[in-house]
């Protein structure tokens, strides 16, 4: 019903796609994967109508088609879900839902009794029981994700492509999803489902296709392949997908929470020992990403205490939290984390300045040569430092991130969810990195989404539920349906 | 070096564009003298434009850091008049019997630091209290000119032309080579601490993504601060100039300032949202306005067709920078 034929693009000299031919069935659940940079969101973007394709066709319902722009694609049925979320945050919920969405918002003006009540069971599809009338920065990123999913449906798209769409949903959320989509399916839906991650894949996914750097390599039907065989054509060699490797036991513990209370955290106490990875796992707005803040100096602490290093620890803004050696790489990198208009070289340096100055001069030599140590040693392959950082890829971006906090010889880093939708390699170089930090000495806490992560690479995981620690289990003797038990708010029965 | 120089062509170099049209059109169209020079050429004719262009250069390069830091700040022209009128009145009024040599420094000083306290204000009710820059400013510059007045009583304070101290004063800091070499050594300074210190790679960095640089440890509100005293204290130096200049504190003048300064930052290329910008650019926009000015009154066009002509002059170099793209300057 949806298919493309030769599709070239190219951006300056690059190209991003090199003739790629496709298609799709009606109602079927196809599966789009590749390495970042492989080309699969170019192509998701080329179908509806947000970038133009420089050469070849696209075959919408047995007839050549030329979208003039996102909203041609939209009206004729077909919707996407962008990984880097286009939504209004000082919008409302149904604001945000109604935009571009012709039968929501016909005319120019606008009811707001009318635009709630059509909000509503697109917000109760996707499992966001919330008001409406919220304006979005109220929300967390996992929950913009939903909303942006609640938009597409809104559209009664017969097409509907989704990058990456649990990259930011916890496991709870990822389950109604995939409810969602198997609704969709019945109602003759067909749904495009990119992603990086094989288990997801293989559980709901029909047929998956495979691209690599522009082309489109093979595709299958689920049932016929393997995971290991898709990964295979996705790299274009062997890999084994996890390896469990073996993580030094931690020393004595140099940092201790006793029952802190933050806006979001209830009575949360934990240790952190040296050389320690500590886990941190929950659903959404369980306050995982809070306990960051808190080490941070971004959220206040109201009660309770830190010790670390046998001295009180009372950051009140990341710059004190920074000076007693704690790192944070945040959820959310472009926001949070990059200057994109600056080069890779400034990003690197950002947070350790001091080092390459005399008398706040900045020894340019000395801080490129300190930023491509640091770089190498998170195996980050660059030609040009002076390149901006917007223009590396996602996993080369969370490198530079990595890199940044390392040239400050931090003594615990706090890593957000830093392998969320990055290519299998750079996932595979954070995790052995982790591992090096931890055997230097270092105490690291890794909040993640994806739960098989935790297991192999932390020693203990912390479970979060509503802002209350449920528990901390050990690592090689947890397992995923022991962690989910918790975060979902039952504690264990033995 | 040559390679790093048309790199930087490349990415910066649209001010220069307008620069160079403005000169080649300025020769062209030049009236010439009775022995055949052209009057627009001569030094005396281009020595004229950086004097006169000296005050709102000035106020441009801290404007340019403001700006850059992703603020604003409108109280400029009032500080100007501040200075102005402070400094006439320690020399004249407050001080009958004429001041000494040492009265001079003292009222400078004064001047100085009341401009670079409004500036501190400034800087610490939009970095502690967080009120956006265009409101606290616009409150300073309002605030500002009224405290002006009701110092001098709403009357202008003459500086005298004789040769005390005070006369000297005017004499000296409204001389060409003064002026214009205060102008150009502290766009030199401004230059070198935006593109070589940790300030300036700190300044940019909040400019264009505050959040980030707060997560990555950074004394956000320190940098902005720091930014919002060194614009008002080059603005009250900018007033020392103006008040030798008009031989007077005039506390209705410096209106309109701040519109200029910012029209110079944005025709140099910087951003107003903030991150991105580059003194070179914003001395080139102010030459580029003062060129500008002296072809069209050298040819008696009317101030108010000039008028007109500028606004397109900014819209111009505006559209023209979007294609403008590359990594933050660093010559």
């Amino acid at each position: 019903m949806l298919a493309c034929r030769d599709i070239h693009k190219h951006y300056g000299g690059v190209a991003a796609l090199k003739g790629v031919s496709w298609s799709l069935l009606p109602g079927e659940v196809h599966a789009l994967c590749g390495e970042n940079g492989a080309g699969k969101s170019t192509l998701a973007r080329i179908f509806c109508g947000i970038t133009a394709a420089n050469s070849g066709e696209i075959i919408f319902n047995g007839q050549p088609v030329n979208w003039t722009g996102p909203q041609a694609a939209r009206q004729a049925g077909l919707g996407i879900i962008l990984q880097e979320l286009d939504l209004f945050a000082h919008l409302s919920i149904a604001e945000n839902l109604a935009i571009g969405n012709t039968r929501m918002e016909s005319g120019s003006w606008v009811s707001p009794a009318a635009l709630h009540e059509a909000a509503r069971p697109l917000l109760r599809d996707v499992g966001l029981e919330l008001d409406p009338e919220l304006p979005l920065e109220n929300l967390s990123v996992s929950q913009w994700q939903l909303v942006a999913i609640a938009r597409v449906l809104g559209l009664n798209a017969k097409v509907i492509f989704m990058d990456e769409p649990t990259s930011a949903l916890t496991d709870d959320a990822v389950e109604r999803l995939f409810g969602l989509i198997r609704r969709l399916k019945e109602r003759g839906v067909t749904i495009v489902y990119v992603s990086h991650k094989m288990n997801e894949i293989f559980r709901i996914c029909d047929r998956v296709s495979v691209m690599r750097d522009g082309e489109m390599i093979g595709t299958d039907v689920c049932a016929a392949t393997s995971i290991e065989q898709v990964i295979q054509q996705m790299v274009g060699r062997t890999m084994t997908a996890t390896r469990r490797k073996k993580i030094a036991t931690p020393k004595e513990s140099f940092l201790e929470v006793r029952n802190i209370f933050t806006r979001k955290l209830r009575d949360v106490s934990f240790t952190l020992g040296r050389g320690e990875i500590l886990g941190v796992a929950g659903l959404v707005g369980s306050g995982r990403s809070e306990i960051g803040r808190a080490l941070f100096g971004r959220s206040p602490v109201t009660q309770g205490s830190m010790i670390l290093e046998g001295r009180d620890f009372k950051p009140l803004t990341p710059h004190d939290a920074v000076s007693r050696g704690v790192a944070l790489v945040p959820e959310d990198r472009q926001r949070e984390g990059l200057i994109s208009g600056m080069s890779i070289r400034q990003n690197t340096s950002l947070a350790s300045l001091s080092k390459y100055s005399r008398a706040s001069w900045i020894d340019r030599e000395g801080e490129a040569t300190a930023a491509k140590e640091a770089l190498a040693n998170c195996r980050t392959k660059l030609t040009d430092l002076e390149l901006p950082v917007g223009s590396l890829s996602g996993g080369n971006q969370q490198k530079v991130l990595l890199a940044k906090w390392l040239l400050t010889n931090p003594r615990i880093c706090f890593f957000d969810d830093p392998t969320r939708g990055i290519d299998i390699g750079a996932k595979d170089d954070i995790y052995r990195l982790v591992a090096e930090l931890a055997e230097k000495g270092l105490g690291v806490i890794w909040v993640s989404s994806e739960l098989p992560e935790l297991l192999v690479n932390t020693h203990r995981i912390l479970i979060l539920h509503e802002g209350r620690s449920l528990g901390i289990l050990d690592s090689p003797n947890a397992t995923q349906e022991d962690i989910m038990r918790l975060a979902t708010g039952h504690p264990a029965l033995s | 070096m040559i390679d790093k120089f048309w790199k930087y062509l490349k990415y910066h170099g649209q001010p220069f564009i307008g620069l160079v049209l403005i000169l080649v059109l300025g020769t062209v169209l030049s009236p010439h003298a009775t022995d055949g020079t052209i009057v627009f050429l001569s030094p005396g004719n281009l020595t004229d434009v950086l004097l006169q262009q000296s005050e709102i250069g000035i106020i441009a390069l801290a404007m340019t850091f403001v700006i850059i830091g992703a603020g604003i700040d409108l109280s400029v022209g009032s500080v100007l008049a501040f200075s102005a009128c402070v400094t006439a009145l320690m020399l004249m009024v407050w001080n009958p019997h004429g001041p000494t040599a040492l009265q001079v420094a003292i009222a400078i000083l004064a001047a100085s630091v009341g401009g670079a306290l409004i500036g501190a204000l400034n800087g610490f009710v939009i970095t502690r209290i967080r009120l956006q820059p265009f409101v606290m400013t616009l409150a300073t510059m309002i605030g500002v000119r009224g405290f002006t007045k009701w110092l001098t009583g709403n009357v202008n304070v003459d500086l005298g032309f004789d040769a005390t101290p005070s006369g000297r004063f005017a004499e000296l800091f409204s001389s060409k080579p003064f002026a214009i070499s205060l102008w150009l050594s502290l766009a030199i300074v401004a230059h070198l601490i935006l593109t070589r210190t940790v300030y300036g790679r700190y300044l940019r960095a909040i400019g264009e993504n505050e959040r980030a640089a707060a997560y990555t440890g950074l004394p956000v509100r320190k940098v902005r601060l720091a930014a919002y005293i060194g614009c008002g204290l080059l603005a009250a130096w900018a007033g020392l100039i103006h008040a030798a200049r008009s031989h007077q504190g005039n506390p209705n003048d410096g209106i309109g300032y701040e519109l200029d300064a910012i029209a110079a930052v944005v025709i140099g290329g910087t951003a107003l949202a903030g991150g991105r910008g580059s003194i070179i650019g914003t001395v080139t926009g102010t030459l580029v306005l003062g060129l500008l000015t002296n072809v069209l009154r050298l040819h008696m066009v009317d101030s108010n067709l000039e008028l007109m002509i500028k606004a397109v002059i900014i819209i111009a170099a505006v559209w023209l920078q979007r294609r403008n793209t590359g990594v933050h300057g660093e010559l």
